[in-house]
């Protein structure tokens, strides 16, 4: 095969399966077609669930299922696609960081229509540097952190990162622009403007119905920035020096039998190669090939105009490619920062000592030691909620939860018959539920509590039920006893005052999103009384 | 007017005008038993009870009669109308727990109108669950989709603010498909409420504004009759195939419900409250918007003033 076509087929197949990312993240929602079968809503609460495979690309992710076997020990469903990909590194080195990443896509792109240097600069950026261990130090941290208990894989993970970028942060930025610029046209008073705000039904299925807030998310969104960025400085940076997948493929791929052949003889020291290299691999003949490296983009055999470069298939005699150089330093401090942040993060008490009143988890959530072990902070949960609800946390699960899921009742609630987060979550952190679960276990993901100060009724200051209204348990939650408060002038106002039954409440926070207070309302859900915890409970 | 007014002055002010009072009056009184004859052919108003008595019987049949009791559906629907129809369909609930509109009412309703001609039949409820959950499971979606009425999503670009005029309500944004149609048909279903004691008809109508709707639960009797006024329906359909008698307006459990096969036409939107009522042993004068509603002239309680009538199937 020409290696024109090669380059071709890799980014034929690199096109793809960004697509394909990009598709299965926007169809991670509900159902744009939920017009059901009829007969089956007349006869039962219907689950909305998701046809496709949202979660594809965390199955497929070794560092995904690796880190949840080794600090949840619990195979996630799907992980065979992962040892599959192993499996295929192991014979063919990186083909996932130059075929298939999503955000190793997205990086080469930016490399490739705007190179970060020129000329031999770009020759001398492309040597292997001792930065390129960092990737190791942090797959170590990654590694050992998991197995001390606390897995934060997916802060650095390529997939969760890219899922959580443009979910949390690129498509709601983008939403909030188009929502401004067709609230505008629907409010002109040309006659054809307005005609033309009704296109926003077709880009609501993408960008939502309406606006979408995560909680720091403009810090997702920069971080996500600040490592596009980086191509600025070596093509690929984040695939070269940081990304702990890359890494991890790296190791596997020291047994590859596609192997970069140098004809010594060709070469007349032109360093096309070198200058093409998007991993730093040492292409030119008179070095040694690093296996561990190569981001198996073929550049270099594109790029030699003697043929001096080519990969084979060398079956009959297997060699190992050159050890991967992770550095001695690196491994120590990889493991030493593995040992510690675990440690460190347990040392706000978070986990066991108390528990962050706001920190409500979505219904099915893990215990919450059991929750660290596997959540990944992709954001797949926070993307699929109907209620926008979900938001990552910043401190209310400490350090080692940074970035976790948690609910913001203020900003949604939890819908009484949806059981999307569960249906989507990648590792069974938030573990599959059914609304028979929710309704009749039931699920209980924190406790209401009416703050008498704040409540209209109790205040005095007028009759209000909104809350008992929208309390969606049979037999409610909130009741009410009929009594006379005394009002602004004294006069003695029959109010109806609320009062929450904790057996009944679920926690599910429509009461606090709807109350008429705003910002701090009247009426709030805190996590006790979670039925996910057993120490956090209130009643005997 | 400098001039200041002299008690002599005033008081022949006062006789001119009790004089032509007078005048009028005693000259006036033969016709205007005439004119009041006319007026009530024309404005009388009707209202047409339908019972499903025979087991297993269609409710999209009962709808069908039950217009053709009020004369009809061509006689409130003109050709080339644009129709609106305000459902309850705002809780993510199964019909069968009579949380919302049943879907076979919504559906005999828009089979009616399109038979009728209208050009376009729209389906618009602001939703309080996410609306297309509640658009899937109350059943509502698959009617739009099977009779070809169109489903609006209740987004905040079509919550625009209008002047209400009302006695507590001036200005509010109000859903705008439910304002931009010929005419408009509200089919509520009847449900048990905390504040409100009963949500029926005119209830509905908070489903048909946006805004800081949680707050006209402050004046909760006053503001929907507010609503009701402003929005004037050309038809109200009550839906008590099954009502909704504890834990309203979102049930949840099959206990809440009542089983009653009834509907309720009339094109007077507090008689038809006041009967609904009824089906739950509630008295009308008991309840706080009907006598509100009663009050500002939106309608009567009194069933006798109405052309009533009965279909069973």
């Amino acid at each position: 095969m020409r290696p024109r076509h090669l380059i071709w087929i890799r980014r034929g197949s690199q096109a793809f399966f960004l697509l394909l990312f990009l598709f299965l993240l926007i169809e991670s929602r509900l159902p744009q077609d939920v017009i059901l079968d009829y007969s089956l809503a007349v006869t039962s609460d219907q689950e909305l669930a998701i046809e496709r495979p949202v979660g594809f690309f965390f199955q497929l992710d070794p560092l995904v299922w690796l880190s949840s076997l080794l600090s949840g020990r619990h195979l996630i469903k799907g992980f065979w696609w992962a040892m599959a990909l192993l499996v295929v590194t192991l014979f063919l080195g990186r083909v996932f960081c130059g075929f298939i990443c999503p955000l190793g896509t997205i990086h080469h792109f930016l490399s490739f229509v705007k190179p970060a240097l020129k000329g031999d600069r770009m020759v001398r950026a492309n040597e292997k540097s001792p930065g390129q261990r960092i990737k190791y130090f942090l797959l170590l941290a990654v590694l050992v952190g998991a197995v001390m208990g606390t897995n934060f894989a997916g802060l650095l993970d390529p997939i969760s990162m890219l899922f959580r970028s443009v979910a949390l942060a690129v498509i709601p930025g983008i939403g909030a622009g188009e929502r401004e610029v067709f609230g505008w046209m629907a409010g002109s008073n040309l006659k054809i403007l307005n005609l033309m705000s009704y296109a926003e039904v077709l880009l609501a299925p993408v960008f939502g119905y309406a606006y979408k807030a995560f909680q720091t998310a403009w810090f997702i969104g920069l971080i996500f920035l600040v490592i596009l960025f980086l191509n600025r400085i070596r093509p690929r940076f984040w695939c070269r020096f940081l990304c702990p997948l890359g890494a991890l493929l790296g190791l596997f791929s020291r047994f590859t039998i596609l192997r970069l052949e140098k004809d010594q003889e060709r070469c007349t020291g032109c360093h096309a190669c070198t200058r093409s290299c998007l991993g730093a691999a040492g292409p030119e003949p008179g070095k040694e090939w690093e296996g561990a490296e190569c981001l198996m983009c073929f550049n270099c055999f594109d790029a030699c105009p003697e043929g001096a470069l080519a990969f084979r298939f060398r079956l009959r005699s297997p060699r190992l490619s050159k050890r991967p150089d992770m550095g001695r330093r690196a491994v120590l401090a990889g493991i030493l920062a593995g040992i510690s942040i675990p440690l460190l993060g347990r040392l706000d008490g978070l986990v066991h000592k108390v528990s962050d009143p706001r920190l409500i988890r979505p219904p099915g959530s893990l215990p919450e030691p059991d929750f660290l072990n596997l959540c990944q902070r992709c954001g797949l949960c926070m993307k699929v909620c109907p209620t926008n609800v979900i938001n990552p946390t910043l401190a209310e699960a400490g350090m080692a939860g940074f970035w976790t899921p948690h609910l913001v009742m203020t900003q949604g609630y939890c819908e009484y018959t949806c059981t999307l987060c569960g249906d989507v979550c990648p590792t069974g952190a938030i573990a599959e539920f059914s609304v028979k679960d929710k309704l009749e276990r039931p699920i209980k993901i924190g406790s209401a509590y009416i703050d008498r100060g704040r409540c209209l009724p109790w205040s005095g200051n007028g009759p209000c039920i909104v809350c008992e209204e929208h309390c969606p348990t049979s037999p409610k939650a909130i009741y009410f006893k009929k009594d006379v408060v005394a009002g602004p002038d004294d006069t003695g106002t029959q109010v109806q005052l609320p009062y929450v039954d904790l057996r009944r409440c679920v926690g599910c926070g429509i009461c606090e999103f709807k109350c008429p207070v705003k910002g701090r309302p009247a009426i709030r859900v805190i996590s006790a009384g979670e039925s996910r915890s057993l120490e956090n409970q209130i009643l005997l | 007017m400098n001039e200041s007014i002299t008690r002599r002055s005033a008081i022949k002010r006062l006789l001119g005008i009790s004089g032509t009072v007078a005048f009028s009056t005693l000259t006036g009184w033969p016709f205007r038993d005439l004119g009041d004859l006319r007026a009530e052919t024309t404005s009388r108003r009707f209202m047409v009870e339908g019972l499903g008595r025979t087991k297993g019987y269609s409710v999209k049949e009962l709808v069908k009669k039950v217009f053709n009791g009020a004369g009809g559906i061509a006689r409130f629907i003109s050709r080339g109308d644009v129709v609106a129809i305000k459902p309850n369909i705002s809780w993510a609930r199964s019909p069968d727990l009579a949380a919302g509109t049943n879907p076979e009412v919504l559906e005999g309703v828009i089979e009616l109108c399109y038979e009728a001609g209208a050009k376009k039949v729209r389906i618009a409820d602001h939703t309080i669950h996410d609306a297309r959950r509640c658009f899937a499971i109350t059943g509502a979606g698959s009617v739009a989709k099977k009779t070809g009425a169109e489903l609006v999503f209740p987004r905040s670009s079509l919550m625009k603010e209008m002047k209400i005029n009302g006695h507590r309500l001036d200005v509010w944004p109000v859903f705008i498909p439910l304002v931009e149609a010929d005419k408009l048909i509200n089919i509520p279903v009847a449900k048990d409420h905390g504040l409100s004691t009963l949500t029926i008809g005119i209830k509905n109508w908070i489903g048909g504004v946006g805004g800081r709707r949680y707050a006209l639960h402050q004046d909760i009797h006053q503001t929907i009759v507010d609503l009701a006024q402003f929005f004037k329906p050309t038809l109200t359909l009550i839906d008590a195939t099954r009502i909704l008698v504890s834990n309203g307006p979102s049930g949840g459990s099959a206990s809440d419900v009542m089983v009653k096969d009834t509907l309720i036409l009339s094109d007077d939107q507090v008689a038809a409250d006041a009967l609904a009522a009824g089906l739950f042993g509630i008295k009308a004068e008991d309840l706080g918007f009907i006598k509100l509603g009663e009050r500002w002239g939106l309608g009567t309680s009194d069933l006798r003033q109405l052309n009533r009538k009965k279909v069973v199937l």
